[in-house]
Parts: C-alpha cells; structure tokens; sequence
C-alpha cells in the first residue's frame, strides 16, 4: 500500500441530549486506527459543526443521535454545506436511528448510518474504503 | 463475637478443597473463557466457607432492618411491603404525558416517576436555539408552572408519589420549585408531598455533558440548596437521588458506580453540615439511584456492598444516629445500555434478569425497561410490557417469601465483601484527591468513565463479552418485529404557550422575581426559597437559567 495522507475525522454529538458516550468510544477507537480526530465536544448546533468541519479541514464527520432529533438535525447540517458549497466532505452517523430513517438520510446525501451494537471497525473499514476511493 | 467458622474446619475445607480441584476438577476440560465478573473481578469455579473463613455473622451481616443493613434496609422487607413499581415516562407535551401517567397508574403502578426532555433538563425554553430540535424527546416538556400544573392534572399528589426526575441540578432548582408552587397553588401543604428528585450535580458536569454548563462548584451549590430547602420545608420529600444508574450507563463499572454515588452524599453531607444542619435532619432522605445490568451475581454483591459501606460511612464519618440515616435506600433502573437494538424482543428477558438481580439485592423500587429502548421512547405497548414484567416478578415468582435469599451463599458473600473492598479503594482516592467536586473539576472523574466505556467497547469487540443478536447470533437482514414510537408534536404547542405567556403575564412581576434570584445568587443564599415564589409570577425554566449563568457563568468540561 502506498503512502497515504491521514484522515481527519470531526466527531460530533449534536443535540442536548448528552449520551457522548458512543460519540467518544468511537473517536477513540478511529483515533487508535491511526485517523486524526477531532472531537466537536461541546460545539454542538449544525451551524457550529458546520463550521469546525472547514476550519478543522476535515474529511470527513461523524454525527452520533440518540435522542431521535436526526430528521432534523441531518438536513440541517446537509444544507449548510450545501450553501457554502461544500461536496467533498463526507457525513455519515450512528446512534438510535431506525433503519426506516435511513433512506431517507441517504437520499439527502448522508454516507452510511450505523445501528447502536456497531463493531468499531466495521466504522473504521468503512471510512477506509470510502475516503481512499 | 459470632464467627461463623472454626479455624479447623476452615483447615479441613480447604485442604479437601485443593484435593478435590487436584483430582476431580484440572482433569476436566475448561471452556476457552476468562471467568470474572463484568467489572473484572475474577471468579473461582467453587465458593466454600474458607472464602468467608472471617465471616461475623453480626458484625458483617446482622439483621434486616439493623446494623449493618446488609440483608436489608426494613426488618420485613418485602414480606411487609413490597417494592414500588416505578415505571419511568414522559415524552412531548405535557398534554400527552399527563395521558400516560394515568394510563400507568390505572394498569397498577404504584407511583409516578417523571422524567423530562432534553431542552428542559438542561435548563433551556424549549423554543432557544439549542433547544428546539429536541423538544419533547426523552422526557416531557416543561416551561413555566402552567406546563406543570397541565403534567399533573387530576393525578392526585397528595397522595402519590412522584419521582421527578430532573437530573441536572440546573434543571432541578426549577422545575422542583414548579412542582412544589403547583402543589401550593391546589391548596395542598408541602410536608404532605411525597416523592423524590434526582438532583445530581454530577449528571450536569460529568455524565451527560451539554452546551453552558454551570461550574460544578455552583452546580453543587444549587443541588444543595434543594436539600436544604426539603430538609426545612417539605420533610417527607427525598431532594436527590444519587444517579449512580446513569454513571454506569455511561461506562463506570459495578464499583465505580456505587464509589461515585457514596462520594457524591459524603460531599452533599459536609456542605449542608457546614452550612449548620444536623446530620440526622437530611441524612434520612439521602436516597439512590442504581443500575442493574448484566452480571447477576455481581448486581447483588453491589447492592448488599452499598449498604454496608454507606452505612460504616454514616456511623463512622459522621456519627448519625437515626437508623434511617444509616439505610442505603434506592431506586433501580435495568440497565438500558445492556439493550440491544438487534432483536429487540430478547430485550423482554434481559430486562426481567436485571429485575430479578434488583429484587434480589433488596431495591426499594424498581422500573423495567421497554424492549424497545435501544430503538425509541418505548410505547404504549412496550410501556405496558415492562410493567407486567415487574408484576410478574412480584406476584408469580415467589422470590419475596423470604428476605435477602442469598445471604449466606458462600459466593454471593464473598463476592460482597469483593465488591466492598474495590469501592471502599476508589473513595479513599476520591478522599485523597479532595473529594468529588475536585475530582470533577480536575476531570479525573471524566477520565475514569471514559476509559471504562472503551474497555467494555473492546471486551465486545473481541467478544471476550458475548452479547446475544450482536457479536453472536446475529441475523442479517432482521425485519424489525415491533411498532416505534414517534414523539408527538411539542415544538409548536409549546412555543405558543410561551407566546401567551409572555403576552397575559405581569412583566413588572416577572422582572422583579428574575432580579431576585439574580440577587440572591450574590448574596449566596439558598436559591429554592426564592424560586418557589418566583415561579408563580410565570417566569419560564429559561429565563432562571439564564440568570444563574449571568452571575455563575459556564464551564467547558474536560474531555476525553
């Protein structure tokens, strides 16, 4: 394999519901993997993770829901991109997200969603494949 | 002095102990597992008297309802009264929840446990910012006194009990007030009120953190204030409930959990002796809040631990002398991080183990999770499920004939004394650090957590901790067998209450009360006096919040 560049990863835990602990184990985990993550911690509203995505030049940025707000939260962070014209970023969650949302997620442009119980990499294979493309 | 074992004997049992490992066990093949309990502590294949070879009976374990309260907290126990099944609930408008509340109590639950959205646990309006994508979920919404009175129309309060769970003290310091001027205001006397509340600080600054944090010190403060002011005003209210359930939700282990809690109500106790209350007028209503999650055995060696250690704490620490102060009471949750989202059914016997472990340990109440939790807020059905699953625990099993069931299991004991021992290490270090707000204001606390959830995470992963439906067993392209809730309307319901509010009510009045708590906070005086009263000038959550970090400010929590 040739020499690549290190993925920067922002994990965020949008919402007020405060259940970090998925979002952190996770940034831990692709942190071991040898990603660069960024954790958002308390920058928390799509508009403040929108904008630490760019000024942290990311890659890529995880979102962890679990409080159900993902129909709202999703749109909202794909349209703020979207207005600064932003494509090369890719988003992709995780958390309490019923599968019968996640087409819908999908259609907006959202990489892939994954369930509460996800092996951490099955996440870090994931970004692997998707962002060396 | 009671030993229960001569020391010749305990010579004999083990001698023929090592004989018996030597000849009848080593040759057997062993599964290829480590055997320890879910915290870690490793467990032997037999337990016999030699691992209590130092057991006093009277000393360590006495008599339910008497010193040291390890086989129970009431000398009848469950034959005189049985547990309260709490079933938690709350979701959307106040409006919606209120339907449920008396749904749960016409099917047989025995009292009220309340627990609110996220916007109003962290002490927004539901119409701020942060707050309006959230509104509703995971609890119920509630802005101003008027969504309380809604909450509880018709549930008579005078009567039944009410767990409110307002975790963050932030949340709290309003929405207890609002509960009490609502009592207030239906003409019935605080010291009639019944019922708990959560009320722990460090739910605000170290388990579930959110945007504008108060600084512990002063999340602390608030915390107490509510105690203080139960302890003068509302007698038979328990004003906190140490939420050593959601420590563990968050990564701590079985000792962490209990060592956190213990530590948290040393701390609370030193502030309100300090501030001139006897130990023996708030100790008694020092309640807990406990997690019961997969390792059964080690459930019950954390509960009976608790007791012991809580109560050496209160008769050594700090000399009380009512037996109530010296009681380790407590609530359990099953644990919801032991759902699965895979399967969701078999969560129906995983719950019901995780009672069972409660029950056995000697809970004062306890509340069956929905199989549906991983998923969503449970429904009605699932509501309903977990309720009959409690039922039949308490009416079909027969495990409350007798008292503490397992006292005496040779394992079972040494196992407590385990369990007690690791907890008893962790407060010391707590002690050594300068107690718990130190230990959350330098992070270590948050450190210790964290580093707990990611082991359990890899303990998955290399399924060293089988979980069945998702690292075995699993079914690939599983259809979903159940129904999910979706969380009604609240946002715009909400948002025109307040509308209305802010429209019909006295400014001058409002104002005025704002300006008094923001006073108050100056002059560092117990800030639920003025609440209660500011309440009913139709002041919101919001606005109290805001006036706390006006002269409070916020805290960035370390993270790791």
């Amino acid at each position: 394999m040739g020499k690549k560049k290190t993925m920067r990863i922002l994990i965020a835990k949008p919402g007020l519901d405060g259940h970090d602990r998925g979002a952190k184990v996770v940034a831990r985990a692709l942190s071991n993997a040898g990603m660069e993550v960024i954790y958002a911690g308390l920058h928390q509203t799509p508009v403040q993770i929108v904008n630490a995505a760019i000024d942290e030049d990311v890659d890529a940025v995880g979102l962890s829901i679990l409080s159900g707000a993902h129909k709202t939260i999703f749109p909202k962070i794909m349209t703020l991109l979207e207005e600064k014209g932003i494509s090369d970023i890719l988003i992709f969650g995780g958390g309490t997200i019923p599968k019968k949302d996640r087409g819908e997620l999908k259609s907006l442009g959202v990489g892939e969603i994954f369930s509460t119980g996800t092996d951490t990499r099955d996440i870090v294979d994931y970004l692997d494949r998707t962002l060396t493309r | 002095m009671s030993k229960l074992f001569d020391g010749k004997a305990i010579e004999e049992i083990d001698r023929r102990k090592e004989g018996w490992q030597k000849e009848a066990y080593d040759p057997q093949k062993e599964l290829d597992k480590t055997f320890e309990t879910l915290s870690g502590v490793p467990v032997e294949p037999l337990y016999t008297p030699a691992h209590n070879a130092r057991m006093d009976y009277l000393n360590d374990l006495g008599f339910p309802g008497q010193e040291p309260y390890v086989r129970g907290v009431h000398p009848t126990m469950y034959r005189g009264r049985t547990w309260t099944i709490r079933q938690l609930a709350g979701f959307g408008p106040p409006e919606e929840t209120n339907k449920r509340y008396k749904f749960l109590l016409k099917e047989g639950a025995t009292g009220i446990n309340g627990v609110f959205d996220y916007p109003t646990l962290r002490g927004f309006d539901s119409t701020e910012p942060y707050a309006r994508a959230d509104a509703g979920r995971g609890g119920v919404a509630i802005d101003t006194l008027e969504d309380m009175s809604i909450l509880f129309d018709g549930i008579p309060i005078d009567k039944v009990s009410s767990s409110l769970v307002t975790c963050q003290p932030i949340c709290n310091i309003s929405v207890q007030s609002m509960y009490f001027a609502n009592a207030m205001m239906r003409g019935i006397p605080l010291d009639m009120l019944t019922g708990t509340s959560q009320n722990d600080f460090l739910m605000e600054t170290a388990i579930t953190v959110a945007p504008e944090l108060l600084p512990p010190k002063f999340s602390f403060k608030l915390s107490c204030d509510a105690i203080e002011f139960c302890t003068k005003h509302v007698p038979r209210w328990n004003p906190i409930s140490f939420a050593g359930y959601n420590y563990r939700e968050a990564g701590c282990t079985a000792d962490q959990e209990i060592a956190f809690v213990i530590a948290n109500a040393i701390a609370c106790s030193e502030e309100l002796i300090r501030r001139g209350l006897d130990i023996d007028s708030f100790a008694p209503r020092l309640s807990f809040f406990l997690s019961s999650h997969n390792d059964f055995f080690e459930e019950i060696a954390k509960y009976r631990a608790a007791r012991r250690i809580w109560f050496r704490i209160m008769k050594e620490r700090f000399k009380a002398k009512n037996p109530r102060s010296l009681t380790f009471r407590f609530h359990v949750q099953t644990a919801g991080v032991a759902l699965t989202a895979q399967q969701p059914l078999n969560n129906i016997s995983r719950a019901a183990y995780h009672g069972l472990a409660a029950v056995l340990g000697g809970a004062q109440s306890v509340h069956i999770d929905g199989y549906d939790e991983a998923l969503c807020t449970p429904t009605e059905l699932s509501s309903l499920t977990a309720l009959r699953t409690n039922q039949i625990l308490q009416l079909e099993t027969r495990v409350t004939n007798t008292i503490d069931p397992l006292g005496g299991s040779y394992f079972v004991e040494a196992l407590t004394n385990k369990l007690e021992e690791k907890t008893s290490e962790l407060l010391e270090k707590i002690d050594q650090i300068g107690g718990i707000v130190k230990a959350t204001e330098n992070g270590w606390i948050h450190k210790e957590i964290s580093n707990s959830a990611y082991e359990y995470q890899l303990a998955i992963e290399s399924v060293k901790m089988p979980i069945v439906g998702v690292n075995c067993y699993r079914m690939e392209d599983e259809e979903l067998p159940i129904q999910l809730f979706e969380v009604p309307a609240t946002l715009l319901i909400q948002e025109k209450k307040l509308k209305t509010i802010m429209k019909e009510r006295d400014t001058s009045k409002a104002k005025g009360a704002l300006d008094e708590i923001s006073r108050c906070c100056d002059e560092d005086r117990n800030l639920m006096e003025v609440i209660v009263e500011g309440v009913k000038n139709r002041i919101t959550e919001g606005e109290i919040s805001n006036t706390l970090k006006g002269v409070y400010g916020t805290w960035n929590p370390p993270l790791f």
